[in-house]
C-alpha cells in the first residue's frame, strides 16, 4: 500500500515538473523543474530496488544540470532583480514544493524498507541477481561480464572532455600570458637576490 | 574460449585506443606543432589496422569463434569488411586535413586523435552483437564527430553545423535509445542472437514500437528520408576534410550497423520492417534527386546525392537476402570510393586568395583552367549518377539485381526511374565545367597527397574498376555469409 | 497493485514530453537540451524498470551506460553552444539560420 501512494506521488510529481520544464519561460526554472523531475524519477527507481542507479542519477544528473544552470546563468541576460523581487511572491510555492520532498523522501525510505516493489511475473529466462545487494551486483558484472564495454565508456568520456577542452580552450596572447603566476620562480626567489639597500641622496630617488 | 582470444579479436581496436592514448600525449607534451607528425602517425596506425582484419576478411570468418565477450562483440567477415572500408576512408581524411586546416591557421594536433578515436567507435558499431555495444560505438563515434563538425572554432557555419548535429544526433540516439529499452523489455535481452530467438514468434506490440523506433533512430545515422534534413546544412557548415569523413567512415558504420541489426536481430520479422525500408529508399532516391536541383553550393550538392546514394543502398536492403547484403557492401565500397574522390577535387578548387571554392557558378570553365581535375570531378559526378561507363553502375547494378531476385520488382523499377531524375543534375554540373565561359575564379596549386589520392580513386570509379568486380563481389559475398542468416 | 505497464506509461509520457520540448521551443537551445535529458530519462525509467520486471541486471548496466554517455554528451553540448555563443552572441535558435536549413 505504502509503495503503491509513493509510485503515485513520485509519478505524478516526475511528469508534472518534465511538463513544467518545457512550459516555463525563464530557463533556470526550467532547470530547477528538471532537478525535481530527476529526484522523482530516482524515487520510482528507488521503489523497484535499483538504488545504485537511482543514486547515480542524483549524483551525476544533479552535477551536470549545476553545469547547466550555470551556463545559463553565464549567458543569458536574466534578470536578477526581477526575479528577487518575485521571491516573496513564489515563496508558497517553494514552501509547498519544499514540504512535497520532504513528504517523498519519508515516504520513499519507508517504501524502501518496505521492500522493493514485484512487477508482474517475468516469464522469460531471468538471470538471477547474483549477490544480496544491489550494487554488489552490479559491480561483479561490470567488471566481468560487461569489462569491453565498461572500458568503451570510458575511452567516451575521454574523447568529451577532449572534445571540450579543444572547442573552448582558448591559448591567452603573449601579452596576457606574461601575468602568469610561475610557481617554481616565486619558489626560487631568495632574500638576497630579492631585496637590497639603497640609501639615495635626497632629493635623488632610485630607479626600479 | 578464455580472455587472451578475446583480446586478439579485439586487436584492432585494442590498437587504434592504445595508439589513439599515446598520440594524445604526443600532442598534449608537443603542442600543435606536432599536428602534420601526428596525422602521419595516425594514418599509420589505420593502415596497420587494416592489415590486422585482412584475414578475417579473407577467409569470411563466421561463426561461435569469432563473437567475444559473451556475443557482445563480433570479429566477423561483415565486421571486416566494414572495418576495411572505414580505416581505408579514416587515411584518406588524415591526407587531406593538415593542408586544408594549416591554411586556415586552425590546424590542431587533437584533430588525428578525434578522428582516431571516431574510427574507434565506428569499429566497435560494426562489430557489435549486443544493442549496448551498438549504442557505445555509436556514441563514441558521435561525440568525436560533433567535436570535429565545429572544429573551425571561429567560423560561425561550422559552429552552427556543429549544433544543428548535435542537437539533431542527440534526438535519433534519445530515440534510438528508446526503442532497444522496448526491445530489451518485451524480448528480455539485448544480444542479437537471443533478440532473433525471441522474435520467432508473433511480435508483441511492445516489441514492434522497438523495432520501429531503433530503425527511426538508424535512419538518421545513415541520413534517410525522412530524417535526412540535417544532412546538407552539417556538410555544408562542417569543415571539407571532416565533411568527407562524415561521407565516408560513419556512413559506412551506419548501413553495416542497420544492415547487422534488420537481418540479424530482427531478420525473423523481416515482414515488419522490409515496408519501412521500401519507402524510406524510395523516398530518399526521389528527394536526394529533387534536392540536389537548385544547389549551388557543391558540397550541398554532394550532401543531396548521398541522401540519394543511401536511398540505392537500402534497396539491398529491403531485399533481406545475404545476396542482397552482399549488394550493399559491394555499392557501400564503391559509394566510399566516389565521395571520397569528389571532396577530394573539391578541396583542391581554391581561388586567388587561396580560399576554398564552394560554388558551382565559380567552377564555370573549370575545363580549361585545370582540364584535370575537371575531367576527374565530371567522372565522379556520372559516377554518382551511375551512369554506364562509370564503376559507380555495377553498385547500382548489384543491388537492382538482388531487389529483382527477392521478387521487388517494381521497388527496382522504380529505382531505376528514378534514378534518371537524379543524372540530370551531375549532368548540369559537368555542364558548366566544359561548356560554360570561364569564371577564371580556380587558381593555385595542389598537394601531392591531394594528387595521388584524387588519381587513386579517379582509376577506381573509371571503367577500369570493373576489374575489381570479381574480388570485390567475392569478398563481399563471403562477408554477407558471415553474418549467418540462417532461420 | 503497480505492474510494469505503470512503469512504461511513465517513460512514456516523459519520452513524448522530451520530443515536444525539442520541437515546441523554438526559444533557445539550453531548454532544447534539457528536452534531450528528459528523453534519455525516459529510457532509463524504462531500463531500470523492465530490469526489475525481468529480473536481469543487463537493465541496470544498460542504464548505466546511458548515464554515462549522457554527461559526456551534455559536456560536449554546451562547448558548442559556448562556441556558437561566441561567434553570434546569441543562443536562440531562430538565429541558427546562417543555412538555408
Amino acid at each position: 500500500m505504502l509503495q503503491t501512494i509513493a509510485f503515485y506521488l513520485f509519478a505524478t510529481l516526475v511528469v508534472a515538473s518534465a511538463v513544467m520544464v518545457i512550459m516555463s519561460r525563464n530557463p533556470v526554472h526550467s532547470v530547477l523543474w528538471l532537478i525535481l523531475s530527476f529526484f522523482n524519477a530516482a524515487g520510482l527507481m528507488v521503489l523497484v530496488g535499483a538504488e545504485f542507479i537511482a543514486m547515480l542519477l542524483v549524483i551525476v544528473y544533479v552535477g551536470a544540470v549545476a553545469v547547466l544552470f550555470l551556463f545559463v546563468v553565464m549567458m543569458l541576460d536574466i534578470d536578477f532583480a526581477s526575479m528577487r523581487a518575485g521571491f516573496v511572491r513564489n515563496a508558497p510555492l517553494g514552501i509547498a514544493i519544499a514540504l512535497v520532498l520532504l513528504a517523498e523522501l519519508v515516504l520513499g525510505i519507508g517504501a524502501y524498507r518496505a521492500g522493493a516493489l514485484i512487477l508482474g511475473t517475468p516469464d522469460g529466462t531471468a538471470a538471477p541477481l547474483l549477490f544480496e545487494s544491489n550494487i554488489e551486483s552490479i559491480g561483479a558484472l561490470l567488471y566481468s561480464r560487461y569489462l569491453f564495454l565498461f572500458e568503451s565508456a570510458g575511452i567516451i568520456l575521454l574523447v568529451a572532455m577532449i572534445g571540450a577542452i579543444v572547442l573552448t580552450h582558448r591559448e591567452r596572447p603573449a601579452a596576457h600570458r606574461r601575468a602568469h603566476q610561475d610557481i617554481g620562480k616565486q619558489v626560487r626567489r631568495n632574500p638576497k637576490e630579492a631585496t637590497f639597500n639603497a640609501s639615495p641622496e635626497i632629493g635623488k630617488g632610485i630607479d626600479l | 574460449m578464455d580472455f587472451g582470444n578475446y583480446l586478439a579479436l579485439i586487436a584492432p581496436e585494442l590498437l587504434i585506443s592504445i595508439s589513439g592514448l599515446v598520440l594524445l600525449l604526443v600532442a598534449a607534451w608537443v603542442g600543435d606543432s606536432a599536428a602534420r607528425p601526428i596525422s602521419i602517425l595516425a594514418a599509420l596506425v589505420l593502415g596497420v589496422a587494416c592489415f590486422m582484419v585482412g584475414p578475417a576478411l579473407f577467409d569470411g570468418a563466421s561463426g561461435p569463434d569469432t563473437n567475444a565477450f559473451a556475443g557482445q562483440f563480433r570479429a566477423d567477415g561483415f565486421a571486416a569488411f566494414a572495418k576495411m572500408l572505414i580505416y581505408l576512408s579514416g587515411i584518406a581524411c588524415l591526407m587531406i586535413a593538415p593542408a586544408f586546416f594549416e591554411r586556415l591557421g586552425a590546424m590542431r594536433a587533437e584533430y588525428p586523435i578525434l578522428i582516431l578515436f571516431s574510427v574507434l567507435g565506428t569499429g566497435i558499431m560494426v562489430s557489435s552483437g549486443n544493442l549496448i555495444t551498438l549504442y557505445i560505438g555509436l556514441e563514441l563515434n558521435s561525440l568525436a564527430a560533433y567535436v570535429l563538425a565545429s572544429f573551425l572554432r571561429n567560423d560561425g557555419r561550422s559552429a552552427e553545423a556543429g549544433l544543428k548535429y548535435f542537437i539533431l544526433g542527440a534526438l535519433a540516439s534519445g530515440i534510438l535509445l528508446y526503442g532497444m529499452s522496448l526491445v530489451y523489455g518485451f524480448t528480455g535481452t539485448t544480444d542479437f542472437t537471443l533478440i532473433r530467438a525471441a522474435m520467432t514468434l508473433e511480435l508483441s506490440t511492445g516489441a514492434l514500437f522497438g523495432l520501429i523506433f531503433v530503425l527511426a533512430g538508424l535512419a538518421f545515422k545513415i541520413a534517410a528520408v525522412p530524417f535526412h534534413m540535417w544532412t546538407p546544412d552539417v556538410y555544408e557548415g562542417a569543415p571539407t576534410p571532416v565533411t568527407t569523413f562524415f561521407a565516408s567512415a560513419p556512413k559506412v558504420a551506419a548501413v553495416a550497423l542497420t544492415v547487422r541489426v534488420s537481418l540479424d536481430a530482427f531478420g525473423l520479422q523481416a515482414d515488419a520492417w522490409r515496408q519501412i525500408v521500401i519507402f524510406a529508399a524510395l523516398a530518399s532516391i526521389v528527394l536526394g534527386a529533387l534536392g540536389a536541383i537548385g544547389q549551388d553550393n557543391l558540397k550541398r550538392l554532394l550532401a543531396y546525392s548521398s541522401i540519394n546514394n543511401v536511398g540505392f543502398i537500402l534497396i539491398g536492403l529491403a531485399a533481406g537476402t545475404p545476396q542482397g547484403a552482399s549488394a550493399v557492401l559491394v555499392y557501400l565500397a564503391i559509394y566510399v570510393v566516389m565521395t571520397i574522390g569528389s571532396f577530394v577535387a573539391i578541396l583542391m578548387l581554391r581561388d586567388a586568395d587561396g580560399n576554398y571554392v564552394e560554388n558551382i557558378r565559380d567552377i564555370a570553365g573549370l575545363s580549361r583552367a585545370k582540364p584535370l581535375i575537371a575531367l576527374i570531378l565530371a567522372g565522379m559526378m556520372l559516377s554518382l549518377a551511375g551512369l554506364p561507363p562509370m564503376f559507380g553502375f555495377w553498385g547500382k547494378f548489384v543491388v537492382f539485381q538482388a531487389a529483382v531476385q527477392a521478387d521487388l520488382i517494381l521497388l527496382a523499377a522504380l529505382g531505376i526511374a528514378a534514378s534518371v531524375i537524379g543524372a540530370f543534375y551531375y549532368l548540369k554540373v559537368v555542364k558548366v565545367m566544359f561548356f560554360d565561359e570561364p569564371a577564371g575564379v580556380v587558381q593555385g596549386r595542389s598537394e601531392t597527397g591531394h594528387w595521388v589520392l584524387l588519381i587513386g580513386t579517379a582509376i577506381i570509379v573509371s571503367p577500369l574498376g570493373y576489374l575489381l568486380t570479381i574480388p570485390l563481389g567475392l569478398l563481399a559475398d563471403r562477408a554477407a555469409v558471415s553474418l549467418s542468416l540462417l532461420p | 497493485m503497480i505492474g510494469i505497464e505503470h512503469f512504461i506509461v511513465v517513460s512514456a509520457i516523459l519520452f513524448v514530453l522530451g520530443v515536444l520540448g525539442i520541437f515546441l521551443n523554438r526559444k533557445n537551445i539550453i531548454v532544447i537540451l534539457m528536452a534531450i535529458e528528459l528523453i534519455l530519462l525516459a529510457v532509463n525509467i524504462n531500463l531500470v524498470a523492465f530490469s526489475a520486471f525481468l529480473g536481469d541486471l543487463t537493465g541496470q548496466i544498460f542504464a548505466m551506460f546511458v548515464l554515462t554517455v549522457a554527461a559526456g554528451e551534455a559536456a560536449i553540448g554546451l562547448a558548442i553552444l559556448v562556441i556558437y555563443f561566441r561567434s553570434r552572441g546569441t543562443i536562440a535558435v531562430q538565429d541558427a539560420n546562417r543555412m538555408k536549413g
